[in-house]
């Protein structure tokens, strides 16, 4: 912290001094130069940019400043270009300044209409690009300005575009029940309908009502996908699944068309806007019309890179005796999450001014839209019953979270929403901190039935997020649920997370942070640096081979050196009726090598790296000496399982390791009656070794769908992919297979438990356990299908030949390309 | 998918000034400007970072859980004292992407890692001789001078505290 507290001090005693840190600059210690008139571009390039940040001015001033500078300086071609630019990228950026953007180009076209019409073409230019490329969320937020501008078109003004979209959803509605670009298409046009209404122009009622009949069908219709994309499986908890996003805004937009569109949480800067001089209410219907620029949509529409899936509305803070955010009956909660949603996945780049538009939610939408900042929850208690604000830190913390648990993947790397909660409480910490709170209760509380790898997720931010604050947590409000059976999900939870706050730490830290009785789920073992060596004790069977072989690795020793004290193990083993002789000695090599190496990530790697060949061999003779090599390192870093898992990782990546043994271990070594699966750390590594499946048969794809590709490539390329495709079914059907019988609770470990019966308490955790890890894996497999058919649909057809003319040496598509990832 | 060029707030996933800090001053010659050019071009696919502010106790496992997060991790280098060869708070994080290290920069950089905030920057590349510290004594250049107590990076900088011993040596002696 140093380096940044100290920036601001001790200036200037140190004369010529050299520049040290990179922020040096930002601080210009020359005398300063006399000051200057700002020029005028400039201050409208801030102005708008800033548009409605500041809750200390009043924006309708500020949208009116902008649009008479602007209008009357109309011949400055720079300030003409930045104001059509600036505000076009705040839509596609800001999300949430559209309504004041779309304000300030109202007044402006009302002074002087040539600017109207010059940012409509303009954005009517991008919206086409944006069709024709299936950027359906640029598309939403660019027809949602162009409708806001609703009152300046001539005749219908937006409605055929939007009649046109919804003719498109009907034919690829028509065309297939699995279709979900048809429901995009409905999505763009139910969260464009709202702001075309609250724009000034009026007598619309009919097209809109006419609209929302005709999309009822397909909004209300469940895709089959919306079960396997919800936060909670409705098996598993039937209250707490969540509607899919499109049907819960179609039942809101009714409810609002017969409550004439009051739309009280959106922004309407354009109502108290008088005219300056006549200090007269500000008309828009009698300035010049322009016409509705045209736009063609293909047929059929394309979608761009990005795979589609349903989308299901999650609040963390729906079941509150007090609400604090909008209900699911009210048209806020879509609004609102709408924007928040878009402001944060395009703002990744940012996460500081991403925090800081949550933050300043306020500002942006009706005023008294929310209650102060940082009311506390109990003052809401009091509240409740009078007039219904919300919390704004509520409202903001819940979009983050829906995104975080977006399944089946979120749209940035899950870091990126842990760094924005993060900026959100170094910002506003009294405001944030009982929000986060409040949030990690609900999900605590309902661990047992959330969808696990979401469960993951939340265990994986906790113990970050905690790590970015000193650890602290009110630990002592779970103490009661230390009694529950100990595969319990809770359990497993506060197991993981002080794994997992450990690793990014250490055990004595996060011991010294955890309240009685807390400190006594940290074991001695897991405090030791180095585990022990167990051949180190004359006890252990093995123990002098087992001692003699560390020491030759530790010496580097060659291979001619190891193999005799390896033989003299499985000689020793066989005399002794062992099954399989190699199982002891590769444990002796393995731990060896985990020992040896335990100093650090890079000793154990360079250790492997010399033994590779050795290793690589016995994964090749013994499918249980494979498994020997994953038991021995999980047993040597048993207490520090993210080391082992890492180890695994790399051992997959040299190939010692195939993905299948790793399951073989899990599920049939490990599987101790199915309470494996209550572990995190298992989950964790089976999840990512399956990722390097899945990801490897992606590249793959990418390679057999790059364009420019021809025979004879095409067939070796596609000859992989069918290969690699099967390997990766068998991969998925394996896990199915294995975790069905324990979800059945005919798993024969399961069977050979307790009384037999299946009906002990623990039973019934473990089937829950099953069922859960089930739905995980089962929708991976859809989710893999449904990528590789959509991405072969577009490929080039085996059998193209190259055209003539064209060279094909420029390809480097061999076999090799695709094998990445290995070290 | 954005058109835009220019982005309507900062971006987080920038190189710092650091490298062509030094040759930015005046291109005396055709060939320093190409070299400047290429150090550019670098940057623009590198896929490694550079990691400052680590304490001297954060172990490799720690760094490797963190930065994970942002994609797998091909080679990780500590930086060591030229010296004693134990850490001396600084890392080379290599990706197998640019995007991960993009990322990097723009979700781990300026979060904390063992309780301090870490500063991470785009690196052309590691190479050997880069993991050892630049500093007179071993350590880093930023930790000889340093006048502040951080018991993090080994106290106070080494060489504003070899002086000050000095100075009070010197003051005890003439009493």
């Amino acid at each position: 912290m140093s380096e940044y507290d100290r920036r601001n001090q001790g200036r200037g005693d140190r004369g010529g001094r050299k520049r040290r840190y990179r922020d040096d600059d930002d601080f210009d210690r020359r005398p300063q130069r006399r000051r200057y008139e700002e020029p005028l571009f400039a201050v409208i390039r801030r102005q708008l940019l800033t548009i409605a940040e500041s809750a200390a001015r009043r924006v309708e001033d500020d949208i009116q400043g902008i649009a008479k500078s602007v209008a009357d300086n109309y011949d400055d071609e720079e300030i003409r270009r930045d104001f059509v630019n600036i505000s076009l990228d705040l839509v596609h950026e800001q999300p949430m300044k559209i309504p004041f953007i779309a304000g300030t180009v109202l007044v402006a076209h009302s002074l002087k209409p040539e600017l109207g019409s010059e940012i409509i073409t303009k954005a009517a230019g991008a919206l086409q690009k944006y069709i024709d490329t299936g950027a359906w969320r640029e598309v939403k937020l660019l027809i949602r300005f162009l409708g806001l501008l609703q009152p300046l078109y001539e005749g219908e003004g937006i409605f055929p575009l939007l009649e046109e979209l919804f003719a498109r959803a009907v034919d690829l509605q028509t065309a297939s029940s699995e279709d979900l670009l048809g429901l995009e298409l409905v999505k763009v046009i139910q969260f464009t309908l709202p702001y075309v209404m609250l724009s000034p122009a009026s007598g619309f009622e009919a097209q809109a009502s006419g609209l929302l009949e005709k999309t009822d069908i397909i909004a209300t219709t469940p895709h089959a996908l919306v079960d396997l994309v919800n936060t909670f499986s409705p098996e598993e908890n039937q209250s707490a699944a969540g509607q899919s996003v499109i049907s819960l805004m179609q039942s809101q937009l009714q409810r609002e068309a017969s409550n004439g569109w009051e739309l009280k949480c959106l922004p309407r800067p354009w109502k108290d806007l008088r005219d300056p001089e006549t200090d007269e209410f500000k008309s828009f219907d009698s300035v010049t019309k322009v016409a509705f620029p045209e736009i063609t949509v293909p047929s059929p529409v394309p979608n761009g890179p990005h795979p589609l899936f349903p989308e299901v509305y999650l609040s963390v803070y729906a079941d509150q005796e007090v609400d604090t955010v909008p209900s699911t009956d009210d048209i806020s909660s879509s609004l609102i999450r709408d924007a928040l949603v878009d402001t944060i996945n395009l703002l990744d780049f940012n996460r500081v001014a991403t925090a800081k538009f949550l933050i300043d939610i306020d500002c942006y939408f009706t005023p008294y839209t929310f209650v102060k900042r940082a009311t506390p929850f109990d003052r809401m208690r009091e509240l409740a019953g009078e007039i219904q604000p919300w919390k704004p830190e509520d409202v903001a913390v819940d979009a983050v979270f829906s995104q975080l648990f977006q399944l089946p993947a979120a749209e940035h790397k899950l870091v990126y929403y842990h760094s924005v909660l993060t900026e959100c409480c170094k910002i506003a910490p009294a405001a944030i901190a009982p929000s986060l709170g409040r949030a990690i209760r609900f999900l605590y509380n309902n661990l047992d039935t959330m969808d696990l790898e979401l469960s993951q997720r939340f265990l994986d931010w906790f113990a970050h997020h905690l790590s970015n604050f000193g650890f602290t947590w009110k630990w002592s409000e779970w103490t009661d649920d230390l009694d529950l059976p100990a595969i319990h999900p809770k359990i497993a939870f506060i197991n993981g997370a002080l794994d997992k706050e450990i690793r990014l730490s250490f055990a004595q830290r996060i011991k010294g942070t955890l309240p009685e009785p807390y400190p006594k789920l940290i074991t001695s073992g897991k405090e030791k640096d180095t585990p022990e060596f167990k051949f180190a004790s004359d006890m252990a069977p093995y123990a002098k081979e087992g001692q003699e072989i560390m020491q030759l690795i530790r010496k580097k020793a060659t291979d001619e050196e190891i193999q005799p004290v390896i033989t003299a193990i499985e000689d020793q083993a066989k005399s002794q009726g062992v099954e399989d002789p190699k199982i002891p000695s590769t444990d002796a090599f393995v731990t060896s090598i985990c020992f040896v190496g335990s100093k650090s990530l890079s000793h154990v790697l360079s250790c492997i790296d010399r033994s590779k060949d050795r290793l690589l061999t016995i994964g090749a003779e013994s499918k249980h000496a494979r498994t020997q090599i994953i038991t021995s390192v999980m047993e040597y870093w048993v207490d520090q399982p993210g080391i082992a898992i890492n180890i695994i990782d790399k051992l997959l990546n040299y190939t010692i390791l195939s993905p299948l043994s790793v399951l073989e271990w899990a599920f049939v070594e490990s599987v101790a009656a199915g309470t494996i699966l209550s572990k995190p750390h298992v989950f964790e590594m089976i999840s990512a070794t399956v990722g390097k499946v899945t990801n490897r048969m992606r590249q793959i794809v990418a390679a057999r769908t790059q364009p420019g590709l021809y025979e004879p490539q095409l067939t070796a390329i596609d000859e992989t992919l069918s290969r690699e495709r099967e390997d990766m079914q068998t991969l998925f059907k394996y896990i199915e297979d294995s975790i069905v019988s324990i979800a059945a609770g005919s798993n024969d470990e399961q069977m050979e438990r307790g009384d037999g019966s299946g009906d002990l308490p623990e039973d019934v955790i473990i089937r829950q356990w099953g069922r859960r890890w089930l739905r995980v894996f089962r929708r991976k497999v859809a989710v893999e299908e449904a990528f590789i058919s959509d991405a072969l649909a577009n490929a080039t057809p085996l059998g193209t030949e190259a055209p003539a003319g064209a060279t094909d040496g420029d390809l480097d598509i061999a076999d090799a390309d695709v094998d990445a990832g290995v070290q | 998918m954005s058109l835009l060029s220019v982005n309507t707030v900062d971006r987080l996933d920038r190189p710092s000034a650091y490298f062509g800090k030094n040759k930015r001053r005046r291109y005396n010659d055709e060939e320093e400007q190409q070299q400047q050019e290429k150090a550019d071009d670098k940057l623009k696919t590198a896929t490694t970072l550079y990691v400052g502010n680590l304490s001297f106790y954060t172990t490799e496992e720690q760094i490797h859980e963190l930065f994970a997060k942002c994609g797998e991790i091909k080679r990780l280098v500590m930086g060591l004292d030229r010296f004693n060869k134990t850490p001396c708070g600084f890392c080379f994080v290599e990706y197998y992407t640019h995007q991960d290290a993009l990322d990097c920069l723009k979700y781990v950089g300026g979060t904390k890692l063992d309780e301090r905030i870490i500063r991470t920057d785009l690196d052309p590349g590691f190479e050997e001789g880069r993991q050892f510290g630049r500093g007179k004594s071993g350590g880093q250049v930023r930790d000889e001078y340093r006048e502040e107590y951080d018991p993090g990076r080994g106290g106070y900088g080494r060489a504003y505290d070899e002086q000050r011993q000095r100075e009070e040596d010197e003051y005890g002696a003439g009493r």
